[in-house]
């Protein structure tokens, strides 16, 4: 049996021999017999380092708390998927998939705060007053500050305020912590002074300052938060496979299903005839030339 | 379409058991069904209100506040149960042998991906799409485990009994959980040795214990327990289905492959549509060969049409041999949720 690699790499993550698995220096088996926890191995394959006993603790409390999120984008993928009953895996990938620029933006919320982290350093500003910088100039061009509102949890997110605290309560509150509350104080003030409602931090707010105090960097964190999700993207599915009836659309279910024919509302073009292929030059021509068309295309 | 209205076609004609006129087919849309309740987003695993997530009944904030932790949250999702500390444990435990394994397929996944410049996400959970029937078999493990005990179970036959007829039938599957593949690493068994020691080991570990024993009886080459095996007897006993297990085992590496995701980005290039080669000297299909003229597409083009299962079968092992045409290929495709 060929148990070479598909394609050839030098990599500084991991090595695998006959007789061991090494991650950054450290035989995995031997992480595993002397009681390592897996969030510890997740700060030695992304940071290359052991964490110390609060960060660890840190890092179980973020990812305990951010693995479920009942219905939202990545749980509704994973279900939808599985309706078509393909592997389970797929269900899971799209799930995963489904972290984009506003699901999760973890990566998104470190850039920015990296940005103005670096423009503190640069133009001799503090903390505080480049948080200022930062919302001023997210609202004036008309932009969302990442991490602030949540559509469904909309006197804000359970679980931001306390991952905030228990950063503080173990400790391992830094310069991401400092930022990010001051990002909430003045986006506050500035939502106050013109006359709008309350917006909270939310879990990426939080939970993603908590993941960059901790030392990872804007792709860690995102790859632990949204891969994270995954495990309760599954249960969901799972569910849905042994439990639902594939394609969702049953008229046995006592319920109305997701894809019940009922459930589709077209509001685009009237229905019309199929011209036939001797109509068809002319009826292009004048259906191109008319433009109404346009008004549809996506 | 509008051909079919000149023609007979299925459901026109000739059908009395059609219970619609094929030409007089009603457009728009379905209106709201009233006779039932209407659509929700049903679960058993989680909900959430605009105060709070709650996962198989319990608040998933109290639970973080209370030490509770990812692992003991996959048994809250997936088993609707928090488990003792032992079975935190082992999980915990194959959790970190399961984190990462060098360049291996999901990680070569999560590259070739970056190389396309995406997201990390993308990457992640493409790596998630290796875990098959072959890598990483662990639903089709699991349920050859469960068949097999519930075969001993109503056939009186004895656990050594089973696990020979298994391994007669099974030796050489990659979803046997036994090969070649761990004779000089010893994590795989140490998985069953902290197992034991935890005292979660069960029926899933004695068994593929058994299933072990019996391929190396048989065996013309030196096998052991591989990690497919330990892993997934092992998740079993801790109360872990074969599909949840599946999911479990090919999430947790999907961390390793989003370090991969990064690597590559941080030290590869990007590959653009259209940049890769392929050398002659690996194609081995039919010979270069001019294009016919349009014109003469009648005289060259032969076609697929057969008419006797004779030629059928010819035009099939013909098909065999063209490599990418898929006549080599069969597999079952089959409805998941039967896999209970």
């Amino acid at each position: 049996m060929d148990r070479g690699p598909l394609f050839r790499r030098k990599t500084a993550i991991a090595y695998k021999t006959e007789e061991k698995t090494v991650l950054r220096g450290y035989d995995l088996s031997e992480l595993a017999e002397e009681g390592y926890s897996f969030c510890d191995a997740i700060f030695i394959l992304l940071q290359g380092r052991i964490p110390t006993a609060a960060e660890e603790k840190m890092l179980n409390y973020e990812m305990g708390e951010f693995m479920e999120h009942s219905m939202s984008p990545s749980a509704a993928a994973a279900i939808s998927v599985i309706a078509g009953r393909p592997n389970l895996p797929c269900a899971v990938a799209a799930s995963i998939m489904t972290f984009g620029g506003v699901h999760g933006p973890g990566a998104a919320h470190g850039y920015m705060m990296n940005k103005y982290l670096e423009r503190a350093w640069a133009e001799g500003k503090t903390v505080d007053e480049m948080a200022k910088i930062l919302v001023d100039e997210y609202l004036d061009a008309g932009e969302k500050v990442i991490g602030l509102g949540q559509p469904q949890h909309r006197y804000g997110d359970p679980r931001a305020e306390p991952t905030h605290l228990k950063q503080e309560e173990l400790g391992v509150g830094g310069v991401y912590l400092e930022f990010q509350r001051a990002i909430e104080k003045h986006f506050d003030a500035r939502r106050r002074k013109e006359g709008k409602s309350y917006v909270g931090v939310n879990v990426v707010g939080a939970g993603n300052t908590a993941l960059m105090d901790l030392g990872f960097s804007p792709n860690a964190g995102w790859c632990i938060g949204s891969v994270c999700r995954g495990y309760s993207c599954a249960a969901h599915a799972l569910y849905h496979m042994k439990k639902g009836h594939a394609w969702a659309a049953s008229r046995r279910e006592p319920r109305v299903q997701m894809l019940d024919l009922s459930m589709i509302e077209y509001i685009g073009p009237e229905d019309r005839e199929v011209p036939s292929q001797d109509e068809r030059q002319e009826y292009a021509r004048k259906q191109k030339e008319s433009g109404e068309y346009k008004k549809w295309v996506i | 379409m509008g051909d079919l209205k000149k023609k007979k076609v299925i459901g026109n004609l000739d059908d009395s058991q059609l219970p619609y006129d094929y030409m007089d087919r009603p457009y728009g849309t379905v209106p709201a069904d009233e006779s039932r309740p209407p659509f929700r987003w049903v679960s058993e695993v989680a909900y959430k209100n605009v105060y709070r997530i709650v996962a198989r009944g319990y608040d998933t904030t109290e639970l973080v506040e209370q030490g509770y932790g990812l692992v003991d949250m996959l048994f809250i999702d997936f088993q609707a149960r928090i488990p003792l500390v032992e079975e935190e444990s082992m999980l915990n435990y194959i959790m970190i042998l399961a984190l990462e394994d060098g360049l291996s397929m999901p990680a070569m996944m999560s590259r070739i991906v970056a190389r396309s410049r995406t997201f990390l996400t993308q990457a992640c959970g493409a790596s998630i799409l290796a875990f098959g029937h072959a890598y990483g078999a662990y639903s089709a493990f699991g349920n050859m485990l469960i068949e097999s005990l519930a075969q001993m179970e109503e056939g009186g036959k004895t656990i050594e009994q089973v696990a020979m007829e298994l391994v007669q039938d099974k030796l050489g599957d990659p979803a046997l959980g036994v090969s070649d593949l761990m004779l000089k690493d010893p994590v795989a068994k140490r998985i069953f040795a902290r197992a034991e020691k935890l005292g979660v080991a069960g029926k899933y570990i004695a068994f593929t214990k058994e299933i072990v024993k019996a391929a190396q009886q048989i065996s013309n080459h030196p096998i052991d327990l591989d990690m497919l095996g330990a892993t997934g007897a092992a998740m079993m006993d801790l109360g872990f289905t074969p599909e949840a297990t599946w999911a479990i085992m090919a999430i947790t590496r999907s961390f390793g492959a989003g370090a991969h995701y990064i690597e590559e980005v941080e030290r590869e290039g990007m590959t653009r549509l259209g940049q890769e080669l392929t050398p002659k000297e690996d194609y081995d299909g039919p010979e270069d060969r001019p294009v016919p003229p349009l014109a003469e597409r009648d005289r060259v083009a032969k076609p697929a049409q057969t008419f006797t299962p004779e030629e059928w079968k010819n035009a099939f092992e013909k098909g065999k041999k063209l490599h990418g045409s898929g006549f080599a290929v069969i597999e079952e495709i089959e409805d998941p949720s039967e896999q209970r």
